[in-house]
């Protein structure tokens, strides 16, 4: 079990704020660290990962701040953003020059353990120079993974990895979540952090906007109608009962079909369309909440009208 | 949808379109896209135009540069001297590091830069050729060293003439002073933008640039040392072609009569020394062209 | 002592156009020995020969040397890579120090030693002479510009404008500076070994203990600017 800890953690350089007194907490499993370019999210990871000072608060690994604490990268993998230039060695010299800085009693079997996981056994006889993308990325996992550590930082791992490498990556991780280690990795891209975490930490211009499973996340935005497209025999004949519910907000019909429901409180909404779609005699097809997705979750966030 | 700057039909209404639209005016030919491109990289050569920590180094380089013309100038005019203490030419020859740490350290703001960063697509992409994109980053490196090996000849001029030295004696020092400083700056700027355009990696370029020039300078001065010592001159005289600034100080001895080592004794061999000097820019610039010419098409 | 750091730092060095460079100048150096041997005799040949390697191509491959093990890492981020091993930094320090230690020696203190006895054969002493100080001047270089390397991107540039300009020009101009220039040790502690060389005026002890003091005190400052290090992203 391992948990990083961040307590009213705050960095500053000068008079800029990178980090506004963010507390969260990161425990076993898989949590992404979602948020736009800027929003703190690299030198959140930096913090984490033991290579930044706050400047406010503690930063903590399982209780251990990890500031200048170079025995704490025994349990800490990270998989940094920036390119890996060893171009003049080997997928394998690399994984295992890191096995050995990591004093390991058998940095061969280690390595090809990484290698494995990562489905790079082969190309590892090539020079990195030649490697794509893609097989940079499952380098750089394999070299922090061959420790095997409990806890994994990566940081923006699927940029510039095209598709299939991604999917692959994406199952590594969900299956390192599920193994019981604690996986954090940033990204700004949504339908990445959808497939891979369910928890995710959100952050915005240094502060922390959100915690948690992204589902409740937006059903605690109460303030905001819930958009529904129901599917009925008979599109107008609803809109017009629905409309006259107190719960719902607005409808409007869309031009291929169904009807777009705007609704304030879905507690009442749920308990009432079953009602009114049997006195009216509709028949309902289809029942989709539509912005349930971690996007409007994202947009209304980062957006700030609230 | 009409473009906004039509007039509006009388009796009519319109609506404009406010959309993107590229430019159909008329547009500058290749020739003001160089002449445009030369003069950035002149001035990025110092600096200006780029942030505040590029200007740095140039400047300080240049103000260690300007310094010692000072000093002369204030010597000159408080000890009351009737000539300068050092001459023009000489001048360039005492400073000589600095002059190759500027070219050295410069050169690859020029030229590795856009390489590195694969910004030179974007410059191949525009109605520019290859080797016009060379000549004119070459134009800039060798505009930015002459001005580093000019101004202190200006400021000893006109301190010489401030100071009511003959007028003509010392335009026609200052003059010759001009020419080799124009020699030097050639094969210098195409020496350093060859070796920064070939290695990409800044600090690199630099050490590789200063380690050729200067080491080679080193032996040759060594060699020459000891071949006029041994009463062999003729040796050390060809042994001058080797380096730029061993060329510099043997043609200054020649037209100059100032104290070098083994300077060029007959015509031909200043003759040789003014070939091998424009040669060897000739020979940087057309490699230089050649290397983005491969970079274009590779 | 870390060998794995330091077996990447020595690939680092060799495995590039770097290894070239650094291979030329002992090589420019030997040559210009045998020119100057066939040319004239030994006393004169000497000085200049070691004048040149002393001043000049020792510096600057224990420069280049210092500046691949250590500058372009830091440059584009990959010492992360090193940094995020339960490894202290001052180890890291001394490791990479390491690799450019040897390859200084190797290229630039030994080439004294050669060139010493191209040039002069009968005097034995001498050439080993040559090499001692070379060793010595060569160690502190060797740190002085990691240490730089570690502090600014700019570490070339600042390393040649030391050993061109504070130590030659300026050296040559006022007296002081052989005090707090490197290459004057390194010939103080050889006209020590072997009386053919002729000393500074520093007094052999001042030499060496300005050495060590110096190698010691820029190894650890690049270890300790080695745990500042901090992760940047591709901004």
């Amino acid at each position: 079990m391992s948990v990083l800890s961040l307590d009213q953690t705050s960095r500053w350089y000068g008079n800029v704020v990178a980090v506004n007194g963010v507390s969260m907490t990161v425990r076993p499993g898989v949590t992404g660290l979602l948020g736009p370019n800027g929003a703190g999210k690299t030198t959140l990871i930096a913090l984490m990962s033991g290579f930044l000072s706050p400047s406010a608060g503690a930063v903590t690994l399982d209780g251990v701040a990890l500031w200048r604490h170079t025995d704490a990268y025994r349990s800490i993998g990270l998989v940094p953003e920036r390119e890996l230039s060893f171009g003049y060695l080997t997928g394998r010299q690399f994984v295992l020059a890191n096995a050995e800085l990591h004093g390991l009693d058998d940095p061969g079997a280690a390595t090809e353990r990484a290698l494995e996981v990562v489905e790079m056994t082969e190309p590892a006889a090539r020079r990195i120079g030649t490697y794509s993308k893609g097989m940079r990325q499952r380098v750089k996992l394999a070299s922090a993974l061959v420790h095997d550590p409990s806890v994994l930082l990566l940081d923006e791992p699927f940029n510039g990895v095209d598709p299939r490498q991604r999917l692959h990556l994406m199952s590594l991780l969900r299956r390192m979540g599920s193994d019981g280690r604690t996986v954090l990795f940033s990204s700004h891209i949504l339908e990445e952090v959808e497939q891979v975490a369910r928890q995710i930490e959100v952050v915005v211009s240094g502060r922390h906007a959100a915690s948690g499973d992204f589902g409740q996340i937006r059903r605690l935005m109460t303030d905001r109608p819930v958009q529904y497209v129901v599917v009925a025999d008979d599109d107008r004949r609803l809109a017009t009962a629905l409309i006259a519910e107190p719960s719902v907000v607005a409808v409007s019909l869309r031009s291929d079909g169904g009807v777009d429901v705007s609704v304030s409180d879905f507690g009442s909404f749920a308990v009432r369309l079953p009602l009114v779609a049997r006195r009216h005699g509709i028949r309902i097809l289809e029942l989709t909440p539509t912005d349930e997705s971690l996007e409007s979750v994202f947009a209304y966030l980062v957006g700030g009208d609230r | 949808m009409t473009d906004p700057s039509a007039a509006t039909p009388a009796g009519g209404s319109v609506i404009h379109d406010l959309g993107y639209r590229p430019y159909t005016g008329p547009r500058l030919g290749a020739g003001a896209i160089a002449r445009a491109l030369t003069l950035t990289g002149f001035r990025n050569a110092f600096g200006l135009g780029r942030s505040g920590k590029s200007k740095v180094l140039p400047f300080v380089l240049l103000a260690l540069n300007l310094m010692p013309a000072v000093i002369v100038g204030g010597v000159l005019a408080f000890a009351g001297l009737d000539e300068l203490p050092i001459g023009y030419a000489e001048y360039a020859s005492t400073t000589q590091v600095l002059v190759g740490i500027f070219v050295a350290a410069q050169a690859p703001v020029l030229f590795s830069r856009d390489l590195r960063h694969g910004t030179i697509s974007l410059y191949l992409a525009r109605p520019l050729r290859s080797s016009a994109y060379a000549l004119s980053r070459w134009t800039s490196l060798l505009g930015a060293t002459l001005v580093f090996l000019l101004l202190p000849i200006l400021i000893l001029y006109v301190v010489a003439l401030l100071g009511e030295l003959d007028v003509s004696e010392q335009t026609r020092e200052a003059g010759i002073a001009v020419g080799l400083a124009v020699l030097l700056a050639l094969s210098l700027a195409g020496l350093a933008g060859l070796i920064a355009s070939w290695s990409t990696r800044r600090g690199f370029a630099v050490v590789a640039t200063i380690a050729l020039l200067v080491i080679a300078n080193g032996i040759v001065t060594a060699v020459q040392g000891i071949s006029s010592e041994e009463g062999r001159s003729e040796v050390g005289e060809v042994a001058g072609l080797f380096s730029p600034y061993s060329l510099y100080r043997g043609l200054m001895g020649a037209w100059t009569g100032a104290d070098v080592p083994t300077p060029p004794t007959s015509t031909g061999m200043e003759l040789a020394y003014v070939a091998v000097f424009v040669g060897l820019s000739a020979a940087c610039l057309a490699a230089l062209v050649w290397r983005y010419r491969r970079v274009a098409t590779a | 002592m870390n060998r794995t750091v330091a077996r990447l730092s020595a690939q680092a060095l060799f495995g590039s156009r770097r290894g070239i460079v650094l291979m030329l100048i002992p090589g420019a150096l030997l040559v210009l020995s045998v020119i100057v041997r066939v040319l004239t005799d030994a006393e004169i040949g000497l000085e200049v020969a070691v004048g040149l390697g002393f001043t000049l191509a020792l510096p600057l491959v224990a420069l280049l040397a210092a500046t691949a093990v250590l500058g372009p890492e830091i440059d584009d981020g990959s010492v992360v890579y090193l940094l995020s091993k339960p490894v202290s930094r001052h180890v890291i320090a001394v490791s990479k120090y390491a690799a450019a230690w040897a390859a200084t020696m190797v290229l630039g203190a030994l080439p004294l030693l050669l060139s010493g006895l191209v040039l002069d054969p009968s005097e034995m002493g001498q050439a080993v002479a040559l090499g001692v100080g070379a060793a010595v001047a060569g160690t502190a270089y060797c740190a002085l510009f990691i240490g730089l390397a570690a502090l600014t991107r700019h570490a070339v540039v600042i390393g040649l404008l030391f050993t061109l300009l504070w130590e030659g020009a300026l050296g040559g101009v006022f007296g002081g500076v052989k005090w707090v220039s490197i290459g004057p040790w390194g010939r103080e502690v050889a006209s020590w070994v072997s009386p053919l060389v002729d000393p500074v005026g520093l007094g052999v002890t001042y030499a060496l203990v300005a050495t060590i003091l110096v190698t010691v005190a820029s190894v650890w400052f690049t270890g300790d600017r080695l745990r500042s290090f901090t992760l940047r992203g591709d901004e």
